[in-house]
């Protein structure tokens, strides 16, 4: 036992009322660096060693107001400011349906948070490096002993009054419990420079290998079967034809279902001498009629056909619909002009259909009436 | 072990106690019958309330004396007696009941036929919810927890005398029988009294909350009991604090318990969104009531829960004696709040009459328990595990 | 029978010596796996392929391999996971509750039930990832920031399960953990093996029994049974909520969470008895895991199982005496619909079969009570089918009705997952402690001091 460090003055007992009593004495001497070692816990014994409750439940408290408060705080922050949205016609705050998440949160961090706590501050574990460790008293402490040690660091520390009163409490056995030579002294390597240099180096190596691992060697796209198709999507090109559309245009003299070819593309003539109207002026067709005019004719010609719409002058002026030439032309003609377009007039047969056409028609027709009125229609 | 020598010697309690006991319910019973007096569908709601509360406090108290026995408990045997002489309150109830059988129709919607019989719901439902039934049921209920009760008292003074250990087997057996036959009694109790007010609401959970506030109370009331005869030495000298904290940790769970029931009833209700549901809470949560819910929650769980949360509360004799009485002042409000909606949909209403609440039940419990405790011992002497009961430490 | 009440009957049989406890509990983990155990473990895993093979199935071919259909569209899954949440709830009980009751029977019993805690909870964990569709993205359950900007419900009880589930396997893992660091250092004193050394060392955390150090540990385990009996109690509730806040009748009933609980103690104390049975005799613990002790978890399953039989009643009453015709119909189509078979098994096993645990004899006898703990587990099963599937197959729109008939494959992954947990569980029985060592030392007879002197004023402090 040479230069050994002495760390303490253990002595084990065989019986629990044994213990207590060397406890109880221990403390009652005003030593102050003492433990007692037990394995398991010992009724009576915090009173016997004179120690203070433990403080672990205000921990849990604060940790569990945390809990709460940051469970019920994230969760209306979640539906009511960043996205607000209504689920089954609950409100957005609806605390009746958020308190079992609290709770259960407020367990969690509760129960976590305590237990690292007293792990790691009460305990200062994990501490594999004690002196205890290894020694025949902790042995046997592990089995079936009680032991109890006073440390060398003690104020009242004198070996020889310790044994005496060790024996005399009628201790089965007294070691000499001493540092590990190698551990004196021993500094924790966390902060040795060449350690934390170390532990950088694996970890970029660790996370660079992981990332190529993971992200390129064993990458797979989950299910992305949608995404993938055996089609070309529109507008994409494509090798496999000379012009290298993908988009095909229908084979030629193709007609749509439901769509009646113009005959008469660019022959006003014709149109003019075959085309009939097919429409009655009625109530109806002219309510049509006039719906369409005013959406699409009266922006240039004007709402009564004048050709004073609310585009004049920024175009070229339309002509009015109430000259003779156009009050002579025949409805084909006039057709005609709609669906195909005349001078600076773009072609309608997109926007408006065959019957709104020759509604339009008969409405204009009506207009050209009303504006040379003769006799007889003003009785 | 051998230093044990129990040192009871019965005490009599101060006749001041049946005084102010007997003064407390006459003045109940004036307020009460001025209360008929003057408007008696609000006095029969009233009455209505004093009844479930002590009804609450028998069941509470006859359950605890089964649990120690089946559950084996030790801690609480020297407290065994003040139990059974609170259950003793079993005599009262049925006059209790009275002046609440001759005011069914102005308590009970389904009482009238003529309602029942343009009711679909009413009238499908006339089979449970009939006067004579109800009336058979309540007697039959009486009936069952006096049997039970004068079969626990009588073994129990026996034992005073005989110490004979056979009889605590034969209390575990007859436990064992009481329990189950308890449990359908008082579901069906709270059906009638409390939930048939609504005779449309229907909770299969109502038997269960009724009960959680009704164990509640019975050991608000076994904790104040106890720890003030503990403090005035009509105990033992033996009882310590891991006794108290026994009873402070049992509140506290109990109070948490009854949380736990009412928010499940709550939150179903409120999440499933039936009309034929909600409009039982709707009716509470509305108008003033809405106020009532909110002191309901604050009063029965939140101060409690803060009042008995930390290790050291639940083993203070002074925290424990407010806490109790608190708790027992919850309870009546948890029974004003599930009964009286009934009778004033709007607003609730609190009056010279609603001191009535107060009064009565106090006064009934002082004298049951000073008439009660007059002849018995404090402590059943002759209980063979009152030893370890009384040495026992956490 | 004349039961001594003036003395507190041992829970430990025969006084045994300190140091053979440390002998009896370690000993499995220090022998090599006999013919026995390998026979066992092989059979378990062979229950565990069956299920891996089913699953397999379930994901190559898809989730038309299961026999949920139109209507149905919870089956075994969801009844399973619902089970095995359910045994889960037996450990934390005896772990948690029986310990702030203070009931030293306990002691013997509660780390491997806390052990059957965690499997099952793992077990249960299966289902509603299986059930998610892609398991490998399960992550987004959690509240994630993700590019949508959406948030998850948190309104929502599958939501509620979640975390519910995954607070439950955290904190009963912590609480398993705790419990397990005074026996670790047992073994790390006891075992002469380096590397075992090593590993003992590391888990350990370097625990030296050290009185300072047990007045916070006992705090500490005060406080996380006072966390996990609000818990537990928490889980089967939510796993109720599940069902109960829908509008479906017979699912929607105010008592299902107190009844869920009941129920999931019920069908946990059942297994946990059914195991303890086998574990006792095989490891010689017969002296700690006492017949007494057995015979007291027999009397929790006649309450549990009698409150399970409340609820029936209680919901058939109510569902007649709410005068809705849904709720009528929909317990009348329990039993006595398609589904009665399932429903008087349901009957008989879970309220009948465990009120012959009232004799005390049958109470006592170990076969007996192995029989009704398998019954009880069976009922329970079928409670979770019959509350799952009756209610589906009938739901508002009659045309829509169906019959839910489930297939191999279904049962394949039932199996499976009995597999997955006895698999877990053998190998805990052969590398860890089984039974608390400090927590049975502490209970044998003259392990505490003798006599209370009056000195200790106080409450002696340690809560």
């Amino acid at each position: 036992m040479s230069n050994k460090m002495l760390y303490s003055l253990a002595a084990l007992f065989d019986s629990p009322d044994a213990i207590i009593k060397a406890a109880k004495t221990v403390s009652g001497k005003g030593y102050k660096k003492f433990d007692v070692n037990t394995p398991y816990p010992v009724h009576g014994m915090d009173g016997a060693m004179k120690l203070p409750p433990s403080k672990l439940g205000y921990f849990a408290l604060v940790f569990g107001i945390t809990g709460a408060t940051l469970a019920l705080l994230f969760m209306w922050w979640t539906n009511s400011i960043d996205y607000p949205n209504v689920i089954g016609g609950k409100p957005l705050f609806a605390l009746p349906a958020l308190i079992p998440i609290t709770f259960e949160v407020t367990v969690l961090l509760a129960s976590v948070g305590t237990v690292v706590s007293m792990i790691v501050f009460f305990f200062k574990f994990p501490n594999n490096s004690h002196p205890v460790h290894d020694t025949e008293y902790m042995k046997k402490v592990s089995l079936d002993k009680y032991g109890i040690l006073i440390e060398a660091g003690d104020d009242k520390f004198d070996e020889a009054e310790i044994r005496a009163m060790y024996t005399e409490l009628g201790a089965v056995s007294i070691e000499e419990i001493y540092f590990d030579d190698e551990e004196v002294g021993w500094k924790p390597a966390v902060f040795d420079e060449k350690f934390i240099g170390f532990l950088v180096l694996i970890a970029l190596t660790v996370s660079t290998i992981a990332y190529f691992v993971l992200n390129k060697a064993l990458y797979m796209t989950p299910f992305d079967w949608m995404m993938h198709q055996h089609k070309y999507s529109a507008q994409s090109p494509t090798d496999y034809f000379k012009d290298g559309y993908s988009m095909r245009e229908p084979v030629k003299g193709t007609v749509a279902r439901d769509f009646m070819p113009y005959l008469y593309a660019g022959q006003p003539d014709s149109a003019a001498k075959y085309l009939v109207n097919p429409t009655f002026p009625n109530d109806e067709n002219l309510a049509l009629g006039k719906e369409r005019f005013d959406i699409y004719c009266s922006p240039c010609h004007g709402t009564f056909g004048d050709g004073d719409g609310r585009l004049n002058n920024q175009f070229p002026n339309p002509p009015s619909l109430h000259t003779d030439k156009v009050r002579d032309w025949k409805d084909g003609r006039m057709f005609h002009i709609i669906t195909e377009g005349q001078n600076i007039m773009p072609a309608y047969a997109k926007q408006i259909t065959r019957e709104q056409r020759w509604a339009i028609i008969n409405y204009v027709r009506v207009l050209q009436r009303a504006k040379n009125a003769n006799e007889e229609d003003v009785k | 072990m051998s230093k044990f020598q129990l040192d009871y010697v019965k005490k009599p309690l101060p006749a001041k106690v049946t005084m102010i006991g007997a003064v407390v319910f006459l003045i109940g019973v004036i307020v009460l019958g001025a209360g008929f007096m003057s408007d008696h569908v609000r006095a029969a709601f009233n009455m209505n309330i004093i009844y479930m509360f002590l009804l609450s406090i028998g069941i509470g108290s006859i359950f605890l004396i089964a649990l120690e026995y089946i559950a084996g408990a030790v801690w609480s045997v020297p407290f065994r007696r003040v139990n059974e002489v609170n259950a003793g309150i079993f005599w009262v109830l049925p006059l209790l009941a009275l002046p609440l059988f001759f005011n069914m129709h102005d308590l009970f919607h389904w009482t009238h036929k003529e309602v029942v019989e343009s009711d679909k719901f009413l009238s499908q439902k006339a089979p449970y919810l009939d006067e004579t039934f109800f009336y058979i049921r309540s007697a039959a209920f009486f009936g069952i927890m006096i049997l039970f009760y004068m079969l626990y008292t009588s073994l129990s003074k026996k034992q005073d005398k005989t110490a004979d250990q056979k009889l605590t087997s034969r209390a575990i057996k007859m436990s064992a029988v009481f329990i189950p036959i308890f449990g359908i009694g008082v579901t069906v109790m709270s059906i009638d009294w409390i939930m048939s007010l609504e005779p449309h609401w229907f909770s299969t959970i109502f038997g269960v909350y009724y009960f959680s506030g009704s164990l509640l109370t019975a050991l608000a009331l076994i904790t104040f009991v106890s720890v003030t005869l503990h403090q005035k030495g009509y105990l033992s000298k033996y009882i310590n604090k891991d006794h108290y904290y026994n009873f402070g940790a049992l509140l506290f769970a109990f109070t948490n318990f009854w949380a736990y029931i009412g928010f499940s009833q709550f939150l179903l209700i409120w999440y499933s969104n039936i009309p034929e549901e909600t409009f039982w809470f709707i009716n509470r949560m509305e108008g003033g009531w809405g106020i009532v819910s909110l002191l309901l929650i604050i009063v029965h769980f939140v101060v409690p829960y803060f009042g008995l949360v930390a290790q050291p509360a639940k083993s203070n004799p002074t925290r424990l004696k407010i806490m109790a009485i608190w708790i027992m002042f919850a309870h009546v409000l948890d029974l004003y709040w599930l009964i009286m909606p009934t009778y004033s949909k709007e607003a609730p209403v609190f009056g010279w009459m609603e001191l009535s609440l107060f009064l009565v039940p106090t006064g009934v419990i002082i004298l049951v328990f000073a008439i009660g405790s007059k002849k018995k011992n404090m402590l059943p002497v002759g209980d063979p595990k009152l030893q370890r009961g009384l040495e026992f430490h956490l | 029978m004349n039961t001594d009440y003036t003395h507190e009957p041992s829970v430990i049989e025969g006084k045994p010596s300190l140091a053979s406890i440390n002998e009896v509990v370690i000993k499995p983990t220090e022998t090599m796996p006999n013919k026995k155990f390998l026979l066992a473990i092989s059979f378990t895993m062979t229950l565990m392929m069956i299920g891996a093979l089913s699953l397999g199935l379930s994901f190559y071919y898809g989730t038309g391999m299961w026999g949920n259909n139109n209507p149905v569209g919870w089956g075994f899954p969801i009844v399973n996971f619902v089970f095995w949440v359910g045994i889960g709830h037996a450990g934390t009980l005896i772990s948690a509750i029986l310990f702030l009751f203070r009931q030293k029977w306990r002691n013997g019993i509660a780390r491997f039930a806390e052990g059957m805690t965690i499997f099952a909870v793992m077990t249960a964990g299966i289902f509603p990832l299986i059930h998610v569709g892609r398991p490998w993205i399960a992550h987004y359950l959690f509240p994630l920031p993700n590019q949508h900007g959406l948030w998850v419900n948190f309104t929502s009880p599958l939501l509620w399960d979640v975390f519910a589930v995954s607070t439950y396997f955290t904190v009963s893992f912590i609480f398993w953990y705790v419990g397990l660091i005074p026996d670790f250092a047992t073994m790390r004193d006891r075992t002469t093996n380096k590397l075992k050394k090593i590993i003992y060392s590391i888990v350990s955390l370097g625990w030296r029994h050290s009185n300072r150090h047990w007045l916070n540990y006992e705090m500490i385990y005060l406080i996380l049974a006072g966390f996990a009996t609000p818990l537990v109690l928490s889980v089967h509730t939510i796993v109720s909520f599940d069902f109960a806040v829908s509008v479906l009748p017979g699912w929607h009933t105010t008592i299902f969470p107190p009844y869920f609980v009941a129920g999931a103690v019920f069908s946990g104390f059942a297994m946990v008895q059914n195991v303890l049975i086998f574990i006792r005799k095989i490891f010689n613990m017969e002296h700690i895991i006492t017949v007494d002790t057995l015979e007291k978890m027999n009397k929790v399953i006649i309450l549990t199982g009698s409150m399970v039989g409340y609820a029936y009643a209680m919901e058939f009453f109510i569902a007649w005496y709410s005068g809705n015709q849904a709720e009528s119909f929909a317990f009348i189509n329990r039993a006595f619909g398609d589904y009665a078979w399932a429903y008087w098994i349901m009957v008989s096993c879970n309220v009948i079969s465990p009120q012959l645990f009232w004799i005390k004899k049958l109470r006592r006898s170990i076969p007996f009570m192995f029989m009704i703990g398998v019954f009880v587990n069976v009922g329970m099963w079928f409670e979770r089918f019959v509350i799952t599937v009756t209610s589906l197959s009938r739901d508002f729109l009659p045309s829509s009705w169906a019959y839910y008939k489930p297939t191999m494959v279904d049962f394949g992954i039932l199996i499976g997952s009995f597999g997955m947990f006895f698999t877990l569980l053998l190998l805990f029985t052969k590398t860890m402690p089984v039974v608390s060592i400090a927590e049975v030392k502490a209970v044998v007879d003259g392990a505490q001091p003798s006599h209370h002197d009056d000195d200790e004023e106080g409450g002696e402090g340690h809560e």
